[in-house]
């Protein structure tokens, strides 16, 4: 029985040391969510010195972490994940990214005293730290076409201003909060399979169109491209509390 | 001169504050007299008779300065505090105000005061404590706090600027509060817990940490008691646990009720639940036996200790047993579930989420609890609090079969009470500005009396 059942794999990136913001969430939401529709749902945890199945994944999560631990991660990034990554971004796997894990993908991070520590360059943007730290709701505007509500809602808190080069386009224009920099109203990245982001809260199960989004993507691999619909009373409500705070 | 006037105007603020109902006037009269004279804190800790003790970490604070207090007190001291968990620099003033004379000196033997991680450098500098306790440090509030190596590193700050006499009493299985003690030129008083039968093997989710602060591997756990706290090593062999030199044995939990442990060989009972607890009380034993209080007194004064407002209180309404745990943080509310559900058999609960400034404006941190634990156990959760959609959704995902939310306290009180049957008792799990709330209705109900007289 078991090896007809449809199966539905969820990569999680340094669980144990990028995980500052409830990013426990994220998987939780795209694990039962694919359960729900009958995918036999796994994980695969994807610690320091692992890359044990990685060409099984269909979405990678990729978290925050504190400035520690990113920097214990960032060796093996480069050393260990890189390739495996590359090569299933490739084959058409998705990968979320939240705050630290979207910097590092990026082509670097600069610090205020001018120095420069090279991420792995997965997606076009680069980012600078900046003296004030972003901190507060975001309500965006997604630039996605398949998705409804048209509107993402988060949490931000970081000091990185993360600007996107021409390869990489807005995830959306932020109506609250300061996005990808405060400066230029974008907020996140889409670059291939690749989905950056600041938002956090956590992000997926506020929104659950676009945890569906991510699914959906990933599966077209494979052929599918419908899936059922499911009833997100409860977390559209949850997506309208701070939708309600724009008024 | 100038202190004078500055107690006089923070005592006028703090009785007006409480006749005008803004509150019980915890914080309020320090920020005036601070005003007035920004040093009053500095000169009123100087009348204190015998000096006094800070209390920080993450979670236990209140619990821990209040059972320290208890102990003093028991043993023929005046004691001020700053009770109502008003613990930044304002509170610990307003503390000292209420208790000067028109003088402006105050008369008291000591203070006890808990304060928060982020205020240590200045609460130190200004009231040059005679010990200073710290009981762990886990991710709370980031939005407010900022990362926990931030915090850390300001609490290591603090405690290198300890007059010479004064001693550091801190937890040895807190992996960052121990890397801390280690970088401290005097030798700090380490506690920590000793049995196996109460220890998990596994870190919970989202634990801080659990990296080695020399080489960066990933530390071993040999047991896990609270959080990250437990007992650990570096595979290397570059960092360890220090050893204890107070350790908790033979420990008994009883729910909510009440706890025992073996304590340098006297037996320690509180009217406390919880695991955590059995920290808060080794950390009160360890700062008792350092300013030279008979273990025998303490075991026998911890046996009547009463909790703190909103510290598992208990309260009776309508016929139904209440027990209010303030759970703000990841590793405090996964103690608290625990207490709840695995040690006292709780059925009935209600969740309340709030997301004011100081609950932390960010609810993220409720994907790293493990309600999971609710799930084929609880009979009715009821989600509150003005993130209770939030909740609901987490709820949903942890498999949980719970209420609707319901943010308004009045209402998600009355779910709870009309779904609880008489003579079952119900947890009320929440935040602090969430617990606020639902104790003014429970207050409002005649069920509590109002916090500032607890």
């Amino acid at each position: 029985m078991a090896r007809h059942k449809k199966t539905f794999t969820v990569g999680w990136l340094y669980p144990d040391l990028m995980n500052i913001y409830g990013d426990r969430g994220n998987i939780l939401t795209l694990l039962k969510r694919a359960e729900w529709r009958g995918y036999d749902a796994r994980l695969i945890e994807l610690g320091r010195g692992t890359t044990r199945r990685m060409d099984e994944v269909d979405v990678f999560f990729f978290g925050g972490g504190q400035d520690r631990e990113q920097a214990l991660v960032y060796e093996d990034l480069l050393e260990t994940k890189q390739p495996p990554l590359e090569r299933a971004v490739a084959s058409g796997a998705g990968v979320l990214a939240v705050c630290g894990g979207y910097q590092l993908l990026g082509h670097y991070y600069q610090t205020g005293d001018g120095d420069r520590f090279p991420g792995i360059g997965l997606i076009d943007v680069r980012t600078e730290a900046g003296k004030r730290r972003f901190i507060g709701d975001v309500v965006v505007d997604a630039a996605l076409v398949d998705i409804k509500p048209a509107t993402l809602v988060g949490f931000e808190n970081h000091s990185g201003r993360t600007y996107l080069g021409p390869k990489a386009k807005p995830l959306g224009r932020v109506r609250m909060g300061f996005g990808n920099n405060g400066e230029d109203h974008t907020e996140g990245c889409l670059q291939g399979g690749i989905l950056g982001t600041y938002l956090h809260g956590s992000l997926l199960p506020k929104n659950p169109h676009l945890a569906d989004h991510l699914i959906r993507t990933a599966l077209r691999r494979r052929g599918i491209t419908d899936l059922a619909p499911l009833d997100d009373t409860a977390e559209l409500a949850a997506h309208e509390t701070i939708l309600a705070r724009l008024r | 001169m100038r202190r004078t006037a500055a107690v006089w105007a923070g005592k006028a603020t703090g009785a007006l504050s409480r006749i005008s109902r803004l509150g019980g006037g915890t914080t309020l009269p320090g920020d005036v007299a601070r005003a007035i004279d920004p040093d009053v804190l500095r000169k009123l800790s100087r009348d204190l008779k015998h000096g006094a003790i800070v209390v920080t970490g993450t979670n236990g604070k209140t619990t821990t300065a209040r059972l320290i207090s208890w102990l003093l007190e028991g043993a023929g001291h005046s004691v001020i505090s700053n009770r109502a968990g008003a613990n930044l620099i304002f509170g610990a003033t307003a503390a000292a105000l209420e208790h000067a004379g028109v003088n402006g000196r105050l008369q008291a033997d000591w203070g006890v005061f808990e304060i928060d991680e982020a205020s240590l450098e200045r609460a130190v500098d200004e009231i040059q404590p005679r010990a200073a306790i710290v009981l762990n440090l886990f991710r709370d509030q980031l939005d407010r706090y900022g990362e926990l190596e931030t915090i850390a590193k300001r609490i290591e700050a603090a405690l290198s600027r300890l007059p010479d006499e004064s001693r550091t009493v801190l937890n040895a299985d807190d992996p960052r509060v121990a890397e801390i003690g280690l970088n401290l030129e005097r030798k700090p008083l380490w506690f920590g817990l000793d049995d196996p039968t109460v220890a998990a093997s596994e870190l919970p989710h989202a634990a801080d940490a659990r990296t080695c602060p020399r080489c960066g591997a990933s530390l071993i756990f040999d047991a896990v008691y609270v959080g990250h706290d437990g007992v650990y090593r570096c595979p290397n062999g570059d960092f360890a646990r220090p050893a204890p030199a107070l350790t908790s044995t033979h420990i008994e939990l009883n729910g909510f009720d009440s706890l025992a442990m073996g304590v340098s060989g006297v037996r320690i009972e509180l009217p406390l639940g919880g695991l955590y607890n059995c920290y808060n009380a080794l950390a009160a034993f360890a700062a008792g036996t350092s300013l030279a209080l008979d273990p025998a007194y303490i075991a026998d004064r911890l046996r009547s200790f009463r909790a703190a407002f909103g510290r598992q209180e208990r309260l009776e309404a309508d016929g139904r047993r209440l027990i209010l745990v303030l759970s703000k943080n990841p590793a405090g509310f996964n103690e608290t579930l625990r207490t709840a559900v695995d040690l006292a058999g709780g059925r009935y609960f209600l969740i309340g989420l709030n997301d004011r400034r100081a609950d932390g404006t960010d609810v993220s941190w409720i994907w790293d609890v493990d309600f999971e634990r609710l799930r084929g156990r609880a009979q009715v959760v009821v989600p509150g609090g003005n993130r209770a959609r939030d909740l609901a959704v987490r709820l949903k995902y942890a498999g949980v079969e719970a209420a609707p939310p319901e943010s308004d306290p009045a209402r998600a009180l009355g779910a709870l009470i009309e779904a609880t049957p008489r003579g079952e008792t119900a947890h009320l799990l929440c935040t602090y500005t969430a617990m606020l709330d639902l104790r003014a209705e429970l207050v409002r109900r005649g069920w509590a009396k109002p916090y500032w007289k607890t």
